[in-house]
């Protein structure tokens, strides 16, 4: 049997197993599918193979970026969770993740990019204790002007900025686009039938996010606990097929309490404050070395031995400049 | 005065549809997506008349073409044309239940989507089409240097959002293949239906017409487009049911 592809994802965290939208989608759709897939879960894009997350390195040592083209492999290597769905249920898949695509995802990337306290907050917070230095200074910020310009793009105005009008507009067809699954789905338990298809897996990574991560500005949360079958469908899934990382935001939750407050949870901190000492400690030795507070070993005795020389050196230029004047 | 559709409702629903409504659309032998909105009003029973402006895509309010002008307002983009016949007290989609109505807008958003941006690829990103045909095209109104100019920035301008989206990493090949996926579940959608939701056409039946007719007619390098098009024969027979219904009488 060949060795499984494998799959890099962004790391996860509040509970599920990737925070990225795509990710989620990637992850889902694999473990409807059952498929074997090598996890990869990094928080630094750059060791990608494409430079993105998410990303999947086939046997073929080809690389696939965008999750409706891993979705493809994998059912071209017959792990294909949409095998029982009759046309009309495929034809209604694909229009049903359009409506996502336009509707849907356009307010999420306001929620958590463009928003500024949830970007400041939240976001960018995230990212930042989880990247490696020093991409962690630079890379949250050039992440949220690429999501500003796709923002810009998809609404196709050029001038697009943060601001309550364009808040309403979104959360709104946001809004919509919810209720509109919600009707859907009824009371069934996923889109088609009893087994979860790419369209559950689509959803899921575009619900997931938003039901799990805890926003200063939730009003699409809110929005979303108000549809209860949504909800229930999430949580569902999270249970099925991603137990762990439910059970690992439990222990996760504690944590942070016992260290009191937010600003004590920094990773790797003994090892940074060393870090910060020695190289504290290194400045400063420089810089005395170099204006010459202090200077090294040999030529200080010197100077201490023959104190009475200086005063000869005196003296012999005296007699110099006497003898030139 | 261009207002949000939010205020439709409020302020529009007491006028009527006025006789001097109408559409503006750049160029006189393209009529690009203006078959959608005439098909629109025609079904509503609304008149509406076209006019050719070069500057129209700068007359709109979003800069999206085509846009009608009712009495005084401006209205451009499906979604608030719609709301806004729809507070008119003209709505086609009333019949619907709200399964239905779902369906309705996730087929609307699938033919935006794919269709859509399946056709500003093959007119923008792919070179030769862009050279010997799009860019032309676009410029003709205008006199040297400026047509240059605009027809380079806006192909720019369709590339930038082809990556943005995605898309700019796709071949040709790719997107024909997306094409007929789409055509593939209109037609599983249409079946052996006149229109696809029951007996009364929607607004969904008048933005796929409008999208496969432009398709079906638009001169392009290759007839591929077309042709993959036409390999759906109930879709085929679809548009011309609806030129026979809507636009026959019109000209005669």
């Amino acid at each position: 049997m060949a060795a499984p592809d494998e799959l890099f994802c962004w790391e996860g965290d509040w509970g599920l197993p990737s925070i990225s939208t795509d990710c989620l989608v990637v992850l889902a759709y694999a473990q409807f599918a059952g498929a074997p897939l090598k996890l990869r879960k990094i928080s630094n894009p750059w060791r990608s193979p494409s430079g993105s997350l998410p990303a999947l390195r086939t046997n073929q040592k080809e690389t696939l970026s965008r999750p409706s083209d891993i979705i493809i492999h994998l059912r071209k290597q017959k792990f294909n969770a949409d095998y029982d769905l009759s046309a009309k249920e495929g034809a209604d898949s694909l229009a049903f993740i359009s409506l996502m695509e336009e509707k849907l995802m356009p307010a999420l990337i306001y929620a958590f990019w463009i928003e500024p306290k949830n970007y400041v907050d939240v976001t960018r917070r995230w990212y930042a204790e989880h990247m490696p230095f020093p991409l962690n200074f630079f890379l949250p910020g050039r992440m949220q002007r690429q999501q500003l310009e796709k923002l810009r793009l998809l609404r196709g105005d050029e001038r697009l900025e943060a601001g309550e009008e364009l808040e309403k507009e979104l959360y709104r067809d946001a809004a919509e686009c919810m209720n509109l699954l919600s009707q859907r789905l009824g009371s069934h338990k996923f889109f088609f039938g009893d087994s979860p298809s790419s369209l559950d897996a689509y959803v899921f990574g575009h619900l997931a996010p938003i039901l799990k991560c805890k926003l200063p500005n939730g009003k699409l949360q809110q929005h979303l606990k108000t549809l209860d079958n949504l909800t229930n469908f999430c949580t569902n899934i999270l249970q099925l097929y991603f137990p762990k990382d439910g059970r690992e935001s439990f222990s996760q939750k504690t944590s942070p309490h016992s260290e009191g407050g937010d600003f004590d949870h920094v990773p790797n901190k003994r090892r940074k404050q060393f870090l910060s000492a020695l190289v504290a400690l290194g400045a400063m030795l420089s810089y005395a070395l170099l204006t010459g507070m202090v200077s090294i070993q040999h030529a200080h005795h010197e100077a201490l031995e023959e104190p009475p020389d200086l005063q000869d050196i005196g003296s012999h230029h005296d007699h110099e400049d006497e003898g030139d004047g | 005065v261009c207002l949000p559709a939010c205020l439709f409702v409020t302020l529009t629903a007491a006028e009527p549809w006025p006789e001097n409504a109408t559409l503006y659309q750049p160029l006189k032998g393209e009529l690009q997506y203006s078959y959608l909105y005439i098909l629109l009003f025609l079904m509503c029973g609304l008149p509406v008349q076209v006019f050719c402006r070069a500057n129209a895509e700068y007359m709109s309010p979003s800069g999206k073409i085509p846009f009608i002008h009712v009495g005084n307002q401006v209205v451009s983009e499906l979604g608030p044309i719609v709301q806004f016949t729809k507070a008119k007290g003209h709505s086609l989609s009333d019949g619907l239940d709200d399964v239905q109505r779902a369906e309705m807008k996730a087929y609307m958003e699938l033919v935006n989507n794919m269709l859509l941006t399946a056709e500003l690829y093959i007119q923008w990103c792919d070179d030769s089409t862009a050279t010997e045909i799009s860019r032309p095209r676009y410029s003709s109104p205008y006199s040297w240097p400026l047509n240059k100019i605009l027809a380079y920035q806006k192909q720019w301008e369709v590339r930038r959002k082809m990556n943005a989206i995605g898309w700019g990493g796709k071949t040709l090949e790719q997107v024909y293949e997306d094409v007929s996926q789409c055509c593939q579940a209109l037609s599983q959608r249409l079946g052996t239906q006149s229109y696809f939701f029951n007996k009364q056409p929607t607004e969904l039946d008048a933005l796929v017409f409008g999208h496969l007719f432009t398709i079906l007619t638009t001169r392009l390098t290759s007839t591929e487009l077309a042709e993959r098009v036409k390999s759906y024969s109930n879709l085929l027979s679809f548009c011309r049911r609806v030129e026979q219904t809507y636009f026959e009488d019109k000209s005669s």
